[in-house]
């Protein structure tokens, strides 16, 4: 089974065919839509995503220069405003990136870089450069729980976004390449504001994400129709939309039995990586 | 330039492609582009994009501006080929869609100032299909009422699709929406009654535009006059927009509206480059709001001009036709109609120069015609449907066109039509598509199954589904219960009483009943009907309730929908639906539960009464059968193209809307002017020739005419277009 025409891989897309093989050829081969719950209480799901993008939204608006009376003033739900608040006290984006003169910022900034002969894309929360070719990237975690070091590193998305900022962020550097070691990737959690996590990068760390991205992509480009299993751990389809696909069970796993709620792979960024359908006008 | 090695470009594109890039005011680097269809005018667009991110510059600044989505395909494919330089992402969008962007982003600058009932609280975003539920409440009172609206025959909906669509115009051409009356009684000429009628639909616009103001929701016309008045007006807002995008390509600029040209007139002012791309001739979209003659505006502030002028889609002999064919459609000096104005909004449709590749204009002259044109007459509609299939059959069979290349054409395509053809080429074995399905969401068996079970899931609701319904549902949900047996089970299991929907036990049914039902599907039944009873979901949203009701049950083994996507296709769109329903409704005072009016409206057909889109929207190769004007918005041209009814008047009449007027409320249109019968002929007549004209310039190598003595319903028909070939077949 071949990719679709122009197909872009993502961190969570890579997530995906990690966590389960199958699960990626549904998503995005087979772009099978299959609405199931993905996680009880679905009411508390579907809130925590509103809230997680209404807090993306505020830091988006405070970036392209609105005031922060006003942006607190839009924050009607008390989460919110606690987590603007976190955000105002300990100025996340001032005290990772500095306030150097001369260094570029962004908020909901894209990258790509072709690795293995496919596109490979991420959406950056905020991405900043420094005149001293320092690369900050931050990365907004809106989950009720801190998740725990060890799990953030073993998300892909620890791998592709430091990854691409060095692949693909030379033109952000005055056309010079970006050193791997200029790059620190940090995960802020509202909801632990003091404890973000800190993950600094490297040569080496670079080589062998971009031969293991070469190779994942390349093992999925490849893949045929077997190439796809099941997982074979069926606590993760507890979690899954497609369990009634797949014969895994029926009901969806609780919200609280995950270590954060970004774990669903539907992170943020993919929400709307396609180019946006508003403006037309269906007669 | 490696990358741009991948487009064969004539010397005259490259040229395009390679002018200076410059810096603000750089000489040179505002491009603007015209030339009719197929003269490699957006290839060269993307060739010079391709270029732009070769020569290094930050694709982020770049913002690609089409119309309408569709028309950016081309673009969104470049950008994802794997060769494509790393870095940033342009930004391809409708004006539309940066409006609503801006306004998501920006709301809290502006939403006190545009009046907005509660500055503090978020916007909502409504969709046509919301805007419609809202604008039902507003306007429904009015016409059960008041009266509203009496004299006109027409669906509620596309009444309240007027209404909409007045709003609309004045947002995209730039007036006062409280000015929508004003003119189209200053352009009316007819009977008085017709002014009440103009002054019922400016009270319904404006007390429309007051309940979204009050309840914080945006429809179109709200979200583009927020960014054309407030935002655009705001230095933060333009700013932001004006320095994030510094290298503008826009595409199509002729189907694009007044303001969002004059908001590219404003931002050409401070790009360091830009290329403006404009079809000659084109103007489809004038009924939206259209503007391609102010389009041209742009052209003022470009300091470099090209003119593509030669085909690379159509034959020579296409070429010919197209010609011949315009100058017959063209009112004539000596004519009847010489007196008749220019469509006053659109184009001339006046021939552009305009030749083929390989050929020059003398060789063009002495071509003939008619030897593209294949056309055969009839004197029933049917007899006219055979021929059709059995030429496509030919040509597929016999010729070697692949089914891709072949279109079906009409000016309108009713369902009669598509079915009726679609039929006559399945059973050729002729794979078929159309530019959309046959059903509405509503009409879907998913949909209805759905919809039956959240009213037997919440009984209080008081909606009674008849036992036929609850008899399909059951059908479609146990997997293998065919309808007999599923309507003996819902004859016993089903009783409602009190005026609530109830369903008993299977294992109540005498033995020998169960046994002809079966006990495996009583089984599934019951596994049904006890998760309906179990079921905690009066607090709960409707569309949890849905999400829960198909993975738990409906998508497990042994019912109706597990493993079928298309099911799981439909359900997410009724899910979808309910969601968005939800969002933009769940802040008003109802007086019956949110699920409750959502099915209400679903039976009004306000809700969930629009098609399906295909998920993958990449070309099949099959016969498309499409409206004249949806295939000409998708700009891709064809081999052959069939067109039908070429005697009827389809082709040469416009919408019945009597409560606006797309010609009146545009920016070509001084206020206070009449709408004669002159002007309507001359509209007419150019926008036939307009259309015809697009057709051709992407038909590559034939063009076959249906036609028949008699219209699909019975009429005697030989319409403008009909006589027009007439006189192309006298000259040849
Ligand atoms: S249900 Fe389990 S096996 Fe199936 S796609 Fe999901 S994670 Fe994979």
């Amino acid at each position: 089974m071949t990719l679709p025409p122009g197909f872009q891989f993502s961190q969570a897309s890579l997530q995906d065919y990690v966590d389960c093989p199958r699960r990626f050829q549904l998503r995005y081969l087979l772009a099978l839509q299959w609405p199931a719950v993905q996680a009880e209480p679905v009411e508390e799901h579907e809130q925590r995503m509103v809230l997680g993008q209404a807090f993306h939204r505020m830091v988006q608006q405070r970036l392209v220069g609105l005031p922060e009376e006003a942006i607190a003033r839009a924050a009607s739900n008390a989460e919110l405003l606690r987590w603007w608040q976190s955000f105002l006290a300990y100025r996340p984006i001032t005290a990772f990136c500095g306030d150097q003169p001369g260094t570029w910022m962004r908020g909901e900034y894209m990258l790509a870089g072709g690795v293995g002969g496919h596109r490979l894309v991420a959406k950056y929360d905020v991405l900043s450069v420094a005149a001293t070719g320092q690369v900050t990237i931050l990365d907004w975690k809106t989950s009720t729980k801190r998740t725990p070091d060890d799990a953030l590193r073993e998300r892909l998305q620890t791998r592709v976004y430091p990854f691409l900022a060095v692949q693909a962020g030379a033109h952000l550097n005055g056309d010079r390449p970006i050193d791997p070691s200029h790059v620190t990737l940090v995960y802020w959690f509202p909801e632990a504001p003091g404890s973000p996590a800190r993950i600094a990068y490297g040569p080496e760390q670079y080589a062998a994400d971009h031969r293991y991205l070469t190779d994942l992509i390349g093992l999925i480009a490849l893949a045929e129709g077997d190439g796809f299993p099941m997982t074979q751990d069926e606590s993760r389809c507890r979690f899954c939309v497609y369990r009634s696909y797949c014969d895994r069970g029926s009901t969806a796993g609780r919200l609280d039995e995950l270590i954060a709620a970004w774990d669903l792979g539907a992170a943020p960024e993919d929400i709307d990586l396609d180019f946006e359908q508003i403006g037309e006008i269906a007669f | 330039m490696e990358t741009i090695t991948a487009y064969a470009l004539t010397p005259e594109q490259l040229d395009v492609v390679q002018m200076p890039l410059g810096g603000p005011k750089a000489a040179g680097s505002r491009i603007y582009l015209e030339g009719p269809a197929g003269t490699g005018k957006t290839t060269a667009g993307v060739a010079r994009l391709y270029h732009m991110l070769a020569a290094g510059i930050p694709a982020d600044q770049v913002l690609v501006l089409t119309p309408q989505r569709t028309l950016a395909q081309p673009y969104v494919d470049a950008l994802r080929r794997p060769d494509r330089p790393s870095g940033g992402e342009p930004t391809i969008a409708t004006v539309g869609g940066l409006a609503r962007r801006m306004v998501d982003l920006f709301w809290p600058l502006v939403a006190q100032d545009a009046g907005f009932g509660d500055p503090d609280a978020r916007p909502s975003f409504l969709t046509l299909e919301t805007a419609q539920y809202h604008i039902a409440r507003v306007v429904g009172p009015l016409v059960d009422r008041e009266g509203y609206f009496e004299s006109v025959t027409i669906d509620r909906h596309r009444l309240y699709g007027q209404i909409l669509d007045n709003l609309n115009k004045s947002a995209v051409v730039g007036f006062a929406a409280t000015e929508i009356s004003d003119r189209l009684k200053g352009a009316w000429m007819g009977e008085q009654s017709q002014a009440r009628v103009y002054d019922q639909a400016q009270a319904c616009a404006t007390a429309f535009r007051a309940y979204c103001l009050q309840h914080n929701l945006l429809d179109f016309s709200l979200q583009m006059a927020i960014f054309a008045e407030h935002l655009w007006q705001e230095p933060l807002c333009r700013d932001y927009l004006t320095s994030s995008y510094t290298h503008l390509i826009v595409d199509n600029v002729e189907e694009d509206t007044p303001v969002a040209h004059d908001i590219l007139i404003e931002w050409l002012g401070t790009a360091h480059s830009a290329l403006v791309i404009l079809d000659q001739g084109a103007g489809y979209r004038s009924f939206l709001g259209a503007d391609p003659k102010g389009a041209r505006m742009l052209g003022d502030l470009c300091d470099v001009h090209v003119t593509f002028t030669q085909s690379f889609v159509i034959s020579p002999t296409m070429a010919a036709l197209g010609d011949t064919l315009s100058r017959a459609l063209r009112p004539s000096p000596a004519g009847t109609h010489a007196v008749a104005p220019a469509d006053p909004v659109a184009e001339d449709v006046e021939p552009q120069p305009f030749s083929v590749v390989g050929t020059d204009d003398a060789s063009v002259a002495t071509l003939d015609p008619t030897e593209v044109l294949h056309f055969a007459s009839h004197r029933f509609h049917p007899q006219m449907l055979d021929w059709v299939a059995a030429e496509v059959h030919r040509l597929i069979d016999q010729a070697g066109v692949t089914p891709g290349e072949i279109v079906v054409l009409a000016p309108f395509l009713t369902d009669a039509l598509r079915y009726s053809l679609a039929y006559r080429l399945e059973q050729l074995d002729i794979p078929v598509r159309s530019h959309r399905p046959s059903r509405a969401l509503r009409d879907e068996p998913a949909t209805q199954t759905l919809l039956t079970f959240a009213a037997l899931i919440h009984p209080s609701w008081g909606i009674v589904p008849s036992k036929y319904d609850v008899a399909y549902a059951l059908m479609v949900a146990i997997t293998g219960m065919d309808l007999i047996r599923a309507q003996l089970l819902a004859e016993i299991v089903y009783r409602p009483h009190a005026g609530e929907p109830e369903l008993t036990s299977f294992h109540a049914i005498r033995p020998e009943i169960q046994e002809r039902i079966t006990f495996m599907y009583g089984e599934r039944y019951e596994a049904l009907r006890t998760w309906i009873g179990a079921c905690s979901c009066d607090a709960a949203p409707l569309d949890h309730v849905l999400a829960r009701l198909f993975g738990e049950v409906l998508s497990q083994p042994g019912f109706g929908f597990h493993g079928d996507s298309d099911a799981g296709r439909i359900v997410a769109m009724v899910i979808e639906s309910v969601r968005k329903f939800r969002w933009v409704v769940q802040d008003l005072a109802l007086d019956r539960a949110l699920g409750h009016e959502y099915l209400a409206m679903v039976k009004e057909g306000v809700i969930a009464a629009q098609y399906l889109q295909p998920w993958q929207e990449e070309p099949k190769d099959a016969v498309l059968l499409a409206p004249a004007y949806t295939f000409l918005l998708a700009n891709r041209p064809v081999d052959v193209q069939f067109w039908l009814n070429v005697g009827g008047q389809g082709w040469w009449e416009r919408l019945y809307q009597p409560l606006t007027h797309p010609y009146v409320l545009s920016r070509r249109w001084a206020p206070g002017r009449l709408w004669t019968d002159a002007e309507e002929f001359a509209l007419r007549q150019e926008t036939m020739a307009r259309l015809v004209l697009g057709l051709i310039r992407r038909c590559r190598h034939s063009l076959y005419l249906g036609l028949s003595d008699l219209s699909e319903q019975g009429y005697e028909q030989e319409g403008v277009l009909l006589r027009a070939f007439q006189r192309v077949l006298r000259r040849a």
